[in-house]
């Protein structure tokens, strides 16, 4: 069977504690679900002499409303949690549309919101054995100094592949942090990620943050959301791209708008200049003008399956359908 | 260092001693011997490993087990209770869901984990359930139905009486029909021998076994596309603490090929380095990771060479060569494989005078097998210098003359084993790497050596579909007769020869029928390049013409306005009739079949007349069932089976074949049972093992049911007669008198005056002495053309097959949807309905997973401004996923309701009519959707697979014109 470094396992309690043993633990690593961590510690991507196990922290896995409406996930939810939740079916649908479409249902099971918003950046290149990568003699983000995607010894293109991540930077969330001696950090989720795909570079908050929950503002009256994600085959596949919709309608006029591009890039990213076109009704001219924008901001890099070219497309088609679908509702439910 | 903590598993609380760094699955398999969770890829892509956690399905390979303390752990062993199998292991076994069985029990719990939730699942929501457990063998056509049966058995309380778990209860209400009009067992929808011990996770497959001190063994393979080998540095790994012993090429000097006189390969290269992925050098060690950190420190010096990735690059001028040398030494100056080119009338002329012509470039990619278990060998050595291999095979006959050749063993010094299989479709039909350096290595280190590949080690293994470029020719009269087919066919055969000689025939010789073609010439070449090796997967060779010749048939009929369906029946070959190229085809069932998908998929109301972006497309096929010539020339017969009776009232039948899950073990007993009269319930088949069997050529070209199926039928027959004449004796009356029922010979005058069959076994060794036995053999008579090369093709029996499949197309994103698959197949005689439909399913699967979503891709190389800084472009030949998330199988999800129907055709020469079912059935898929997507949306595909891409591209290019 494939081999996974050896290293001790820590099982701490409470987030106070595992937090500190990550800080005194130098090449520590935390592991949640395990279902993106496991597989790249067989590919020997990482090699940390202890894990932290955060399966036994208690209080991080509920689905919390503030009285304000605002939604409060835990980051050990698992994702067949938030697939299945009511409460975000009736409120941010997107949000379980885009956790129902991961992986398969044992991963989903498994796998945490924690592990998904912090799941690594992929890519072709990367995301093999250990002989594989030999074989090319290693890249940019692991064990070589040559990105072969765009040719490039600077830029590290290894897309970010998580499913809730572009829905949940479309719905404003926050994450909150707890950092070493205590601290509490809180920050919108866009700014977790930075331009860099290297495991080390790819976040903004120093490696000891523990996610422990991801903040939704309340949706509000008129809200709607979808999730579209584009993949080779119906089941146990990560996005080639995905498209997350945001919106709130007021009668016909569209009066907040937003649109993220995911598996493209090593951040998310926004379709930027629709605030022109708030206020609008969402017509059909609307729509296109909208996928228009969205086609052109789009920059999908050969790191993944599916030729970029049409996977740019596909960000016209998926966004023309997801605001069509938007308009068109019954949303929410 | 190991920790001591508790797991509690099926109830029971375990007190493990693992190192931390172990998975659950690590510690299931290997550190409890729970070895019915199952390995498939180990990195959370298949599903295999399946297990539930306090009640729900998680993938045991992607958690630590010392993190699942505290959990209520259920693995497929704890399924089953005290009254015995749960209702899903006996739905599971009851509706034929297992063949090879290796999915099944992750399957089973998944399935297990969605009635606990939800009694009374709908279709979708089973569907869904099951979408993150891929299965290679079935197309989850009945496991799904197994889900629904497992439903209705519970409520139904059926199991009241679970105390017989016995391998043919017949309390089980689903799935058994009657026998076929005349028989006793024969067309019955009986059980497989081996289901239920599959379905609780019992049956034992190769990596399941340990021997006492076994060693784990691990390969270095080369990271170059094509290198030469300067020295190999083995010291460091040596020095290791706890490393028994390395090989390396220069151990095992002896080239090796699964057909003897083409040897061009060795158990480790000698040479040169062939592909990424060709193996250096092994290993063997106390423990996996002693192994694989000794591989690491092994040092090889390469001189890197230039390699050829595509065959254009091979077949161009002064290109470097793959081999320097052909198989009997000489200097080769290219590097073509294998050429043939053959012609059988007037084709010039008949392209002359046809009414109407499609000429064109087609390309098949290629594809892999991807059975759910990864090859694995263990082998162990006697005091006395015997040797013994487990394998997962599905030839070990050839197996066993490769051993002894390579290792320089006499044969009868060597014993092969194929434990339980896990699914194989052509991808364990020869000798590999694994093999010997298990049995050298184990030779080296005195103990028990086990060698697993990893799914990455599949990959390289390979052997799979070849890529194939196309020209073609099809002309046609006016009425549609085929007059001429004209195919130049390229063939992209990777690094190695493998079957290359017959592969390049086959992709020529087989394409002549169901259809009769008026003349027909083909030029067929297989070319080597710096990649894994291709070889045999399901169809061998023949898949690939298949779409050409089906997809250029379409237009003919378009261009000629007539239904595709008519223009195949107007061409359809008759019972009796010969083919072009000279081979006979005793029974020819192809317009039943084109009856039967015509009328079930409404194909008059409904071709050519659905609305833009859905559509039908047909297709037919035809295939051998075994081939007439054995790989190696020899008199001896193809296949022996004996039975053996036992005074207990047991046969015991020994047979040679490798049942892959296929299910020829169940399929030896129907026959001995019918032929016999003795209850299937008291019939043991031993297969697998070369030292107790007689031999059988193995489990490829859809051989067994027909050839070990007429060798079990003489058998049984002959052990018949001997007992009838016995129980005469006894009666005191005229053998002619007596008639078999089931269990019993009887009177045919008065049925109560009789004998049970375990008494006359026994009547029969009293008189006869000890053993009461009969054997039975199959030999091929002479057949083929009379021509060179004619033999190759030549079967004794030829299946038929049609499909029509139904897609939807999106116009805007390009992506095709199978929405159902009809499929008829002449397989002479089903002596299982199960059986067959089941191989059809899984066929129409695989050919469907093909078309639309694999590819077995590799890098060709950056372009120059973004090459790595470097002599070499070391992408070159680089595997584009060698894994089950990239190398994308379909899911339950993907597969659409496949529609099986059999047509019955009755072959004179088959075991009571029968012939192939395993692989005719997938042909005809790959071209049925390519005609069904130009019905849907008007363009003709001609690259696969099928890609949204591909589709998008050839709508704009319409748009365009
Ligand atoms: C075959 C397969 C297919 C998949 N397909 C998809 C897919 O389609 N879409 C998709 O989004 N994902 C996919 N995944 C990835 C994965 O299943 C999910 O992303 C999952 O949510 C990861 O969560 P986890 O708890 O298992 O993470 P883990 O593997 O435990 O952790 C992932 C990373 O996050 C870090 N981490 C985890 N929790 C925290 C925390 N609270 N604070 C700080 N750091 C943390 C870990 O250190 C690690 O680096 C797939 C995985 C597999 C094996
Ligand atoms: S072995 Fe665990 S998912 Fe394949
Ligand atoms: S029965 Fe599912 S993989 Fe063989």
């Amino acid at each position: 069977m494939l081999r996974m470094p050896e290293f001790e396992v820590h099982h701490p309690t409470t987030p106070e504690e595992a937090v500190a043993l990550r800080a005194e633990l130098p090449g520590s690593m935390y592991v949640a679900g395990g279902t993106d961590l496991l597989p790249n510690l067989k590919h020997r991507l990482h090699e940390p002499p202890h894990l932290i196990a955060l399966s036994r922290l208690s209080g991080l896995d509920r689905i919390e409303q503030d009285p304000d409406g605002s939604l409060i996930l835990g980051a050990s939810t698992p994702l067949a949690a938030l697939a299945g939740s009511e409460l975000l079916a009736a409120s941010v649908p997107g949000l379980v549309e885009a956790a129902a479409s991961i992986a398969g249902p044992q991963h989903r099971r498994m796998g945490t919101l924690g592990g998904n918003v912090m799941l690594d950046t992929r890519c072709l290149f990367y995301n093999q054995s250990r002989p594989w990568r030999q074989a090319v003699g290693g890249c940019l983000k692991k064990d070589g100094d040559w990105c072969h995607v765009i040719g490039s010894a600077k830029a590290c293109v290894a897309a970010q592949s998580s499913d809730t991540v572009p829905m949940l930077v479309a719905l404003d969330a926050r994450l909150r942090a707890l950092l070493p001696g205590g601290e509490r950090r809180e920050l919108p989720l866009l700014e977790l990620f930075s331009r860099d795909g290297r495991f080390e570079q790819r976040h903004t908050l120093p490696p000891e943050a523990l996610i422990t929950h991801v903040h939704v503002p309340s949706p509000g009256a008129g809200h709607r959301s979808t999730y579209r994600k584009v993949r080779a085959r119906s089941a146990v596949d990560y996005p080639q791209l995905s498209i997350a919709l945001a919106a709130t309608l007021e009668g016909e006029r569209c009066t907040a708008l937003q649109v993220v591009i995911g598996a493209m890039l090593p951040q998310p990213r926004p379709v930027p200049g629709l605030h022109a076109l708030i206020g609008e009704a969402l017509t059909d001219e609307v729509c296109e003008a909208i996928a228009e924008k969205a086609y052109k901001a789009a920059r999908p890099q050969p790191q993944l399956h599916g030729e970029p070219s049409w996977r740019r497309h596909l960000c016209r088609i998926e966004t023309r359908r997801g605001l069509q679908q938007l308009r068109s509702g019954p949303q929410p439910r | 260092m190991k920790q001591v903590y508790p797991l509690t598993i099926n109830g029971d609380v375990h007190e493990v001693a693992a190192p931390p760094h172990w998975s659950l699955l690590e510690v299931l398999r290997y550190g409890l011997g729970l070895t019915g969770t199952k390995q498939g890829c180990d990195k959370g892509d298949c599903g295999a490993c399946t297990v539930l956690r306090d009640g729900e399905p998680i993938l045991a390979c992607c958690v630590l087990a010392i993190s699942q303390q505290g959990h209520e752990l259920i693995t497929i062993e704890g399924l089953a209770d005290a009254d015995g199998p749960s209702p899903v292991q006996r739905a599971f076994d009851a509706c034929g869901a297992l063949q090879c069985g290796f999915c099944q029990p992750g399957m089973i719990l998944s399935a297990h984990a969605l009635l606990a939730r939800d009694p009374d699942p709908e279709e979708a929501t089973i569907v869904e359930a099951l979408s993150g457990n891929l299965c290679r063998c079935t197309g989850y056509t009945k496991i799904v139905e197994a889900v629904r049966a497992a439903r209705d058995l519970r409520e139904a309380k059926v199991f009241a009486d679970r105390a017989d778990p016995g391998p043919f209860p017949r309390h089980l209400p689903v799935a058994h029909g009657p026998p076929a009009e005349g028989f006793q067992v024969i067309g019955s929808r009986g059980r497989k021998a081996d289901a239920i011990a599959k379905a609780t996770g019992a049956a034992q497959y190769t990596d399941d076994l340990a021997l006492p001190r076994m060693a784990h063994g691990s390969i270095l393979r080369s990271p170059y596309a094509h290198a030469r080998i300067r020295s190999i540095d083995t010291s460091a790994a040596e020095a290791m603490p706890g490393v028994f012993a390395v090989v390396i090429g220069a151990d095992m000097p002896t080239p090796y090929c699964v057909i003897p006189w083409t040897a061009d390969e060795h158990a480790l290269a000698v040479d040169k380095v062939r592909y990424i992925g060709d193996a250096v050098a092994a290993v063997a060690a106390v423990d996996e990771d002693t192994a694989e950190a000794a591989v690491q420190r092994i040092v090889v010096d390469y001189e890197v060479l230039q390699p050829v990735i595509t065959p254009a690059e091979a077949l161009a001028e002064g290109a470097p060569l793959v081999h320097d040398h052909d198989w009997k030494g000489r200097a080769r100056r290219d590097n073509v494989c294998k050429t043939v080119e053959l012609s059988f009338g007037e084709v010039d002329q008949a392209l002359a005078d046809a009414a109407a012509v499609v000429e064109g470039d087609w390309s098949y990619s290629g594809s892999t097998h991807a059975p759910i278990e990864p090859h694995c060998a263990i082998a162990t050595w006697d005091p006395d210098g015997r040797l013994t291999l487990y394998s997962a095979t599905q030839v070990m006959h050839y197996l066993h003359r490769e051993l002894a050749r390579v290792l320089g063993l006499p044969p009868d010094r060597i014993r092969v084993i194929q434990p339980t299989l896990g699914g194989a479709f052509g991808g364990k039909s020869e000798p590999f790497d694994l093999e010997f350096c298990a049995a050298l290595l184990s030779k080296r280190a005195g103990r028990p050596v086990k060698i697993l590949y990893t799914r990455e080690e599949v990959f390289y293994a390979h052997r799979g579909r070849h890529p194939m470029d196309f020209h073609l020719r099809i002309a046609a009269d006016a009425e549609g007769h085929i007059t001429a087919v004209d195919n130049d066919i390229v063939l992209d055969g990777g690094a190695y020869h493998s079957f290359g000689l017959v592969t390049t025939y086959y992709a020529g010789q087989l394409l002549p029928g169901p259809l009769r073609f008026g003349s027909y010439r083909f030029r067929s070449q297989r070319v080597y390049t710096n990649k894994p090796c291709c070889g045999p997967k399901r169809g061998h060779g023949s898949v690939q013409p298949r779409f050409p010749l089906e997809t250029a048939l379409d237009e003919l009929a378009q261009q000629l306005h007539l239904d595709p369906i008519e223009i195949r029946r107007r061409n359809a070959m008759a019972d009796g009739e010969r083919t072009i190229n000279g081979q006979h085809v005793p029974s020819c069932g192809i317009l039943q079949c084109l009856d039967a998908v015509e009328a079930a998929s409404g194909w008059r109301e409904r071709f050519g007349q659905l609305p833009f972006g859905r559509g039908l497309g047909i297709a037919t096929s035809m295939y051998i069932s075994g081939t007439a010539y054995p790989i190696y020339p020899n008199e001896m017969p193809q296949s022996g089976v004996t039975v053996l009776a036992d005074r207990s009232g047991r046969l015991t039948v020994f047979s040679g074949t490798n049942d892959i899950g296929q299910g020829s073990d169940a399929v030896l007993a129907y026959i001995i049972a019918e032929e016999t009269g003795a209850l299937p319930e008291h019939i043991r088949v031993v297969s697998g093992d070369t030292e107790l069997t007689p031999v059988d050529l193995g489990a490829y070209s859809s051989r067994v049911t027909y050839m070990a199926g007429l060798a079990a039928q003489e058998a049984g027959r002959a052990l018949r007669g001997l007992l009838i004449e016995v129980v005469a004796e006894t009666l005191q009356c005229d053998p002619a008198a007596l008639i078999v029922v089931p269990g019993r010979y009887v009177l045919a005058s008065d049925p109560d005056t009789g004998v049970e069959v375990a008494d006359a076994l026994r009547m029969a060794e009293a008189k006869l002495g000890t053993p009461v036995s009969r054997s039975g053999g199959y030999r091929t008579r002479e057949l083929g053309g009379d021509y060179r090369g004619g033999t190759i093709g030549a079967s004794p029996a030829y299946s038929a097959t049609a499909h029509v499949a139904e897609v939807t197309v999106d116009p805007d994103t390009g992506v095709v949807r199978i929405e159902h698959v009809w499929a008829a197949h002449d397989c002479g005689r089903a002596i299982n309905p199960t059986l067959v439909e089941g191989q059809i399913e899984g066929s129409v699967y695989m050919g469907l997973s093909e078309a639309l979503y694999e590819d077995m891709a590799y890098h060709e190389g950056m372009e120059a401004r973004r090459r790595a800084p470097g002599e070499h472009d070391r992408t070159r030949g680089l595997h584009l996923g060698p894994n089950l998330l990239d190398y994308r199988i379909a899911t339950s999800l993907d597969t659409p309701p496949i529609t099986a129907s059999l047509v019955e055709s009755i072959d004179p020469g088959g075991p009571y009519g029968a012939k192939e079912a395993g692989e005719g059935p997938l042909h005809p898929a790959i071209p049925a959707i390519a005609n069904a997507i130009h019905d849907a949306v008007g363009i003709r595909l001609r690259t696969m697979p099928f890609t949204p891409q591909r589709v998008l591209a050839a709508l704009r290019q319409a748009e365009g014109a």
